[in-house]
């Protein structure tokens, strides 16, 4: 199992609703962008977790809901939010 | 205290011993009235990602004080619901714990902290690639090789090893391969391990050259991990002795030193005859925890005990979270003479002021790695730091070896770490009787001095093979 541009987006508003106690209708996408990574942890390091430094090819997902913006990266081997509430966390990988 | 008495506080003690074992706090509590700990667990609330508990995986390793027997430890372990996960053979005390409440780590952490029995404790962390992987990789350029050069189709794209201006390149912004291989090609005897992902030990310019335990050494055996048939090397991930890459930079990495050279199969590794021994930690997403880096490094240092001439460890990977376990995990190493080559990292950060590790630990067998562009500029997404990042090497769209016998260009300090680890073990090749300490300095002391360098690496300068070799 890995993700693709589509299942990453798809799953990161998934994320995104249940985060805020939303329906997956209240989220939308602003954009979705191919782009270079500084690591492994997509540059989204969780907690004590020791990031990868590795510049990864993967997706910013962009999202919006409630009037603010939301941002998730993903690879195919993973799926973060990056700074919600001011921290990063590894949604799936 | 008469009998009667004596009967009344036993059944007492019996009922609040079976009540505590229902709720399975027994051994915390025990725990902390023998220790004193005033930091109980806390109830964890439960975050999306917790990143130590990984599916059973430790989640704390503890050094306990020297000569703390076993026996107590195991005890002291099962007294907090834990459980020895492994004891680290190579340094003293070492344990990696599984805390089997999966409570929240860093109480837990405290908890063990506050014993006065033990040294240091610290969650298990995560530990990543440092490599940037251009998938999107260039055909590679077929083109005459140079006199003297191997015959291997893809060595006109290995610029690192012999840069002609090739592709946009500058002249001899290399590590002088040709004139290094007139002295020597490499040799069997000496072994490198790769620490990463694994290698795929069956790819057709690598098979020649991988470690294969000999038939004389007993497979692996470890007190707590068992008996591992380590016929290929040892994968710390699965406990298991089969340490196929499943991600492609260990195969990478493990290319660039020593993918058989002159063969007429795709690229030539720095030693065309080496032997490389695969330690898989990191898993397919490039993600590894710092227990299985220092199982790893245990197994190297007990391979090399047993007879295995392992000279260097190369290590691709880090993060900005210090272990003193891995230090002293890498301090063992160096106590049996393994030179440790590590990654400088990719957050174009300067290491003297946000440490990056493995490669910022002050210990003599540390050779921490910069990289460089095809014209000797440090590439942009490498760390540098005077003080803390030694030497700058190739890095940059690097053509190596990748999974199912296919070869990919990559770039990042991951794969300027293993031209370091080649040119060690070429050096021993020639001079197999090099103390580890000479070793790192005669890397250090050969490089050739770039101007752009100096205040970005300590020795101000790009590896030199040939220069090493005294050419």
């Amino acid at each position: 199992m890995g993700f693709d541009r589509d299942s990453a987006t798809e799953a990161a508003k998934r994320d995104l609703a249940r985060r805020l106690g939303v329906s997956e209708g209240e989220v939308s996408v602003s954009g979705v962008t191919s782009r270079d990574f500084p690591d492994m942890s997509l540059g989204a390091p969780v907690g004590d977790e020791a990031s990868a430094m590795m510049i990864a090819t993967g997706w910013e997902i962009d999202l919006k809901a409630n009037g603010k913006a939301y941002e998730y990266r993903a690879d195919k081997y993973q799926l973060r939010a990056k700074g919600f509430e001011g921290k990063n966390y590894l949604v799936k990988g | 205290m008469n009998r009667g008495n004596f009967l009344v506080h036993l059944m007492i003690a019996v009922v609040l011993v079976a009540l505590a074992a229902v709720v399975g706090q027994i051994g915390r509590w025990r725990s902390m009235l023998k220790v004193q700990d005033t930091t109980p667990k806390k109830a964890t609330k439960v975050a999306p990602v917790k990143v130590a508990e990984l599916d059973g995986r430790p989640e704390l390793l503890v050094r306990f004080k020297p000569n703390t027997p076993l026996a107590k430890i195991k005890q002291i372990a099962a007294a907090n619901n834990d459980r020895v996960e492994d004891e680290i053979e190579s340094v003293n005390g070492l344990i990696s714990i599984d805390d089997l409440d999966d409570a929240d780590v860093t109480g837990v952490v405290r908890q063990y902290q506050s014993m006065p029995d033990v040294e240091y404790a610290e969650a298990n962390f995560q530990i990543a690639l440092d490599d940037s992987v251009d998938r999107n990789s260039r055909p590679a350029a077929f083109a005459p090789n140079p006199v003297g050069a191997p015959n291997d189709p893809l060595f006109s794209d290995q610029w690192a090893l012999n840069n002609t201006g090739q592709n946009g390149g500058t002249a001899n912004a290399h590590i002088d391969a040709l004139k290094a291989w007139a002295k020597t090609q490499g040799s069997a005897e000496v072994v490198v391990a790769v620490l990463d992902t694994g290698v795929d030990y069956t790819h057709k310019d690598l098979a020649e050259n991988m470690w294969i335990r000999p038939a004389n050494l007993p497979e692996y055996a470890d007190d707590e991990l068992g008996t591992i048939d380590d016929l290929h090397g040892f994968d710390a991930n699965a406990n298991a002795g089969d340490p196929m890459d499943d991600n492609g930079h260990g195969t990478h990495c493990a290319g660039i030193i020593g993918a058989e050279g002159n063969n007429g199969e795709g690229i030539s590794g720095i030693n065309w005859n080496v032997k490389i021994m695969p330690l898989k930690f990191l898993g397919r997403g490039g993600f590894g925890d710092v227990k299985d880096a220092i199982e790893s490094i245990n197994y190297a240092i007990e391979r090399k005990k047993a007879g295995v001439n392992l000279r260097v460890i190369n290590a691709s990977w880090g993060s900005t979270q210090r272990s003193k376990a891995l230090e002293d995990a890498i301090k063992a190493a160096s106590d049996a003479g393994i030179l440790f080559v590590a990654a400088a990292g990719n957050s174009s950060t300067d290491n003297d002021r946000r440490a990056h590790y493995p490669s910022n630990y002050d210990l003599p067998n540390v050779l921490s790695v910069a990289a460089l562009d095809r014209n000797d500029k440090l590439a942009s997404f490498s760390n540098y730091g005077a003080k803390t990042v030694h030497v700058a090497a190739p890095g940059r769209e690097i053509t190596s070896t990748w999974l199912g016998d296919q070869y990919r260009e990559a770039s990042g300090t991951s794969m300027a770490a293993p031209q370091v680890a080649g040119i060690a073990a070429l050096i021993l090749a020639n001079e197999p009787k090099l103390s580890m300490a000479k070793l790192r300095e005669r890397i250090m002391k050969s490089a050739d001095p770039i101007d752009t360098l100096t205040g970005k690496v300590a020795v101000g300068g790009r590896l030199n093979a040939a220069k090493a070799l005294g050419e």
